[in-house]
């Protein structure tokens, strides 16, 4: 009699599954690269607005080094992640979900304040932004829940609209909307991915219909304004509707091959609004006209399909939902983010991945990356025969 | 193997790639149509859109005298002012080393300006020169406009005091707004490099005198030469105060003063005139005191250092700021609380036949052995005996004084213990003290020698010059305590815009009869001549008074002997040698550490100097 292998656990520890060289061919080659050319196309996108940016104080080499060392520790976080089997993100998501709330509350008892909102705490020098890495973390900690549970029972959507309801109060309060509205966004895309009732979420979606007056009220003044504007950015063009007629004279001003890197006269002159993150792709869109914009959505959509593709051959539930559920948060984030530029969305303070200027989104995108990568790495176990 | 993958939903993946493939080819779409379609109308509006809009600063407005004397202007020139977002980064040193040279500052501050105001707001202008520039300085800036990115010139005026210290108490300064006043005038109308008042008149009257901004939309092109000016809206010039001040008044009384200084008669001294009938400031001397041209300019460290150590106090208006002991000039309390309260009546007699009153084995000092003394005569000859009688009585031959609470009560009503309420920052309110005040300061009972020392105005009683002058003021008018004010009237382009009524602050529930008593009282001090005024050419009342406290050793900032003796006189004038309520100044004089004199007649520089001044004013002097 020949011994028999006993057949692992599925989830197993690292112990059991060693990283490997074999395991590197599995890695998400295509992922992986529109990765790399995303961010360096980020480097680019920084280093041309710094050096527009007549406001700017600081050393550009230096906020260009800043843009590099991001990088750098994203590429180490992604590649951390990827060797760790999956598995234990889900092993852990209660420790994660009691983090992710403990990050956010004390950014509202010590954070920065910029603009009105608290959204920075400083560590280290650095200003980290906690809800940049909470969006990734509850994508985390939902993906398990709903892995766990019959997602066809509705008391599943309605626990897990429970367990993302205290962090979306943390991040109204800061108060940050556009975050809030990528915590719903995502949770609508991971419980469908996850395979939900379609009538249960249009249920959730109608109640949620019903409750929005009583959110609106609630609203700061200056949130109401930029959430209708969009409908007619010209009538307040000295108020509400500037941010929005400024970036639209930003974009098409670009017109087919832009004027040129360091060369748009929006943003230097300051008629973009915060062009670093905000109207990031506005100036993006002038510096780099249609060819460059249409590059970027090529290698978005190039990036999403193959998160897609990843969570369609995940060998377990728990990676299938993790990775709908990034691609559906990156895919809400940016369409509202573009969407805004050009004025086809309300505006909502969004970063755009990749693009926008800031370590935490970065760095959270590298984590959420590297996560896909080792689900990518441990297919379905190949029959053993 | 199809079970086992039942968690993977392929056909939901397959919708969401779908979606997400739309909705880019939505945006793609809507990106062809700006960029593509509609580049061409964009570029344009991207062209036109180089508009700024700088602030004009308003002139702040004139400050005279009642009769029109110049005593703050604005004194023309230009200024060079940057605005960061239009000069860039890589030229920031060179431009401001060349820049250096022509506002005579060092090129590291003005780099450190710019970058500073790149933080704050970009947009609008910093300025960099710190005095007016000469129109040649200027027109070298406009001419070589190429050197100088993002360099504007502009008109602009720098205050000036027509008189430095002689106003400088009253006018104070103004100075660039720091980041607390920006701070707590949020609205729009003050810009960072904005000036404000810091203190005096400047700070009290900001409201008038500054004027309300002006704005250019100017529209530039491509190198942001401005080419045309689209809108304007003129800023508007501050409306212009004219003061109560006298400045024939202001000159006459601050010379005479200056010259006891000099003369070493005394060391610092304070001066202020009203007139009784509406508690408008005639004039008000505070001697050191400080140029405030000095802060237009900006006062460097060491100024200021030695402005604060100096133990003179040269930056505070000791008309209003600082508390002395009144000495006999408090007398008019103690008489006025003790016929008030019943405790004693213009025939009340006092027979001071010791120069010393023994209590408990303390004793009590007057002056002189004065003999028999009524009311009248034991004011006009500032008896202490006389005084301690009337204010706590005598224990020896049972007459009642008036007593620390009714003291306490008529003082208060006369104006002490609290600040008069000028149209000045930094007035001090005084301590009037009683029982109450003495056990929760000290947590000790008051004593009758407390009760004494407060009659003859010394031990806690601490007044400022204003209020003592303002209580005689008072007596001077009858009964009615004004509140005194240096505003006479806010003018703009000439016409009236707003004339303050004079303020009463309360009357004083006091007989009439009291009153006169105290008038006839003061100018008998004159007549017998213990305020002695040789030749007397108005009937001149008042009322002298001795203070000592503080050091009396060593030099003081000057190095000026500290003698800790320090003189009153606080007198008004009726308009016939009588005891009626129609006096038109009132004036009190205090000189500190004068030369020591035995006597509260003998030195007493103030009586003097009032006759003087007074004498000089009404121009009824003789001449020399």
């Amino acid at each position: 009699m020949s011994v028999r292998p006993i057949p692992m656990p599925q989830a197993s520890s690292p112990l059991h599954a060693p990283p490997s060289v074999r395991r590197l061919l599995d890695l998400d080659w295509i992922l992986l690269i529109t990765t790399i050319l995303l961010v360096g196309y980020g480097l680019v996108m920084g280093y041309s607005n710094t050096m527009e940016d007549r406001t700017f104080t600081g050393d550009v080499g230096q906020q260009l080094l800043r843009g590099i060392l991001y990088a750098v520790i994203g590429f180490s976080v992604m590649a951390i992640v990827a060797l760790v089997d999956h598995s234990w993100l889900g092993t852990f998501a209660p420790a994660i979900y009691i983090g992710t709330l403990a990050l956010l509350t004390v950014v509202l008892v010590i954070g920065h304040s910029t603009l009105g909102a608290t959204r920075w705490v400083t560590i280290a020098g650095f200003k980290f932004q906690p809800s940049e890495f909470a969006k990734v973390f509850m994508v985390i900690v939902l993906a398990k829940w709903f892995a766990d549970r019959d997602v066809r029972n509705p008391l599943t959507l309605v626990g897990g609209l429970a367990l993302l309801a205290a962090p979306v109060a943390l991040v109204f309060r800061q108060p940050d909307l556009g975050t809030s509205l990528v915590f719903l966004g995502m949770f609508f895309g991971l419980a469908f991915v996850a395979g939900a009732r379609l009538w249960h979420l249009a249920a959730i979606a109608s109640a949620g219909v019903a409750v929005l007056p009583i959110v609106w009220s609630s609203l700061k003044a200056y949130q109401q304004a930029r959430l209708t504007v969009f409908l007619d950015p010209y009538a307040d063009p000295q108020g509400a509707g500037w941010n929005i007629i400024q970036s639209l004279i930003a974009v098409g001003s670009g017109a087919l091959t832009g004027k040129g890197l360091t060369a748009g006269t929006q943003s230097p002159l300051g008629y973009l609004p915060i062009a670093e993150s905000d109207f990031v792709f506005a100036g993006l869109a002038e510096d780099l006209g249609f060819v460059g914009a249409a590059i970027l959505f090529v290698l978005f959509v190039v990036l999403l399909l193959s998160m897609l593709r990843v969570a369609y051959r995940s060998r377990d539930a728990f990676g299938a939902n993790l990775a709908g559920g990034l691609a559906a948060m990156l895919a809400f984030q940016i369409v509202v983010n573009v969407g805004m530029a050009v004025s086809l969305m309300p505006v909502t303070g969004i970063p755009l991945p990749f693009i926008s200027q800031g370590g935490s989104s970065l760095i959270s995108i590298c984590f959420a990356l590297g996560a896909l990568q080792a689900i990518s790495m441990r297919p379905e176990q190949k029959a053993i025969s | 193997m199809q079970d086992a993958r039942a968690f993977v939903h392929p056909r939901r993946l397959a919708a969401i790639a779908l979606a997400i493939v739309g909705v880019f080819v939505v945006l793609g779409v809507r990106l062809w149509d700006l960029q593509v379609v509609n580049g061409a109308h964009y570029r344009e509006l991207a062209e036109q859109n180089r508009v700024v809009r700088v602030p004009i600063t308003a002139d702040r407005g004139i400050v005279y005298d009642r009769s029109g004397v110049v005593l703050a202007r604005n004194q023309p020139g230009f200024a060079v002012s940057v605005i960061p977002v239009d000069l860039p980064r890589a030229n920031e040193n060179e431009v401001a080393s060349r820049l250096a040279p022509l506002v005579e500052r060092g090129s590291d501050e003005i780099v450190k300006a710019i970058a500073q105001q790149r933080e704050r707001n970009p947009y609008e202008p910093v300025t960099v020169s710190s005095k007016p520039l000469p129109r040649e300085t200027a027109l070298l800036l406009v001419e070589r406009a190429e050197l100088y990115p993002g360099v504007r010139v502009t008109a602009d005026s720098v205050r000036q005091y027509t008189s430095g210290p002689l106003y400088a108490p009253i006018l104070g300064y103004t100075g660039p707004i720091n980041e607390e006043e920006l701070a707590e005038r949020q609205g729009g109308s003050y810009l960072l490099q904005d000036v404000i008042g810091k203190t005096g008149i400047e700070w009290q009257y900001e409201k008038y005198l500054r004027g309300t901004l002006g704005w250019r939309e100017i529209e530039r092109d491509a190198s942001l030469r401005e080419l045309r000016t689209l809108a304007l809206v003129p800023p508007r010039p501050g409306n212009d105060l004219v003061l109560t001040i006298d400045d024939k008044l202001q000159r006459l009384l601050n010379a005479e003063l200056e010259k006891g200084v000099t003369e070493d008669r005394f060391t610092q001294a304070v001066g202020i005139a009203m007139d009784p009938q509406n508690g408008e400031i005639l004039a008000m001397v505070s001697i050191p005191a400080y140029d405030n041209n000095a802060f237009i300019q900006g006062v460097t460290n060491t100024q200021m250092k030695a402005w604060i150590s100096d133990n003179r106090h040269p930056l505070v208006n000791k008309a209003i700021g600082e508390i002395y002991p009144p000495g006999s000039t408090f007398k008019m309390v103690t008489g006025l609380s003790a016929l008030s309260s019943g405790a004693a009546t213009r025939n009340t007699v006092v027979n001071v036949s010791s120069n010393v009153l023994v209590v408990d084995g303390w004793r009590f000092y007057d002056w002189r052995v004065h003999g028999s003394l009524d009311f009248l005569n034991g004011f006009a000859h500032s008896s202490d005996i006389y005084f301690y009688t009337l204010g706590g009585g005598n224990p020896y031959t049972g007459q009642r004084g008036a007593g620390p609470d009714a003291i306490a009560k008529y003082g208060r009503m006369l104006g002490f213990g609290a600040p008069t309420g000028i149209d000045l920052p930094g007035e001090a309110g005084g301590i009037m003290p009683d029982p109450l005040w003495k056990f929760a300061k000290f947590d000790e009972p008051w004593t009758l020698g407390n009760t004494y020392h407060e009659s003859i105005g010394q031990g806690f009683v601490a007044v400022t010059p204003l209020q003592l002058l303002n209580a005689y003021a008072s007596v001077a008018n009858g009964g009615t305590v004004y509140k005194p004010h240096l505003l006479k009237e806010v003018t703009y382009d000439g016409k009236t815009v707003v004339t303050p009524a004079p303020q009463v602050a309360r009357k004083l529930e006091m007989r009439q009869e009291d009153l006169r008593l105290i008038r006839e009282g003061a100018r008998r001090v004159v007549t017998i001549g213990h305020a002695y005024m040789p030749n007397a050419k108005l009937p001149i009342a008042g009322k002298t008074g001795t203070a000592e406290f503080g050091e009396s050793s060593g030099v003081d900032s000057a190095g000026r002997q500290r003698l800790g003796f320090h003189n009153w006189f606080v007198s008004f004038v009726p308009k016939e040698d009588n005891a009626d309520p129609t006096a038109r100044i009132a004036m009190v004089i205090f000189t500190f550490d004068s030369s020591r004199s035995l006597c509260d007649v003998c030195f007493n520089p103030a009586v003097a100097m009032t006759q003087h001044i007074l004498e000089q004013y009404y121009g009824v002097a003789d001449k020399k």
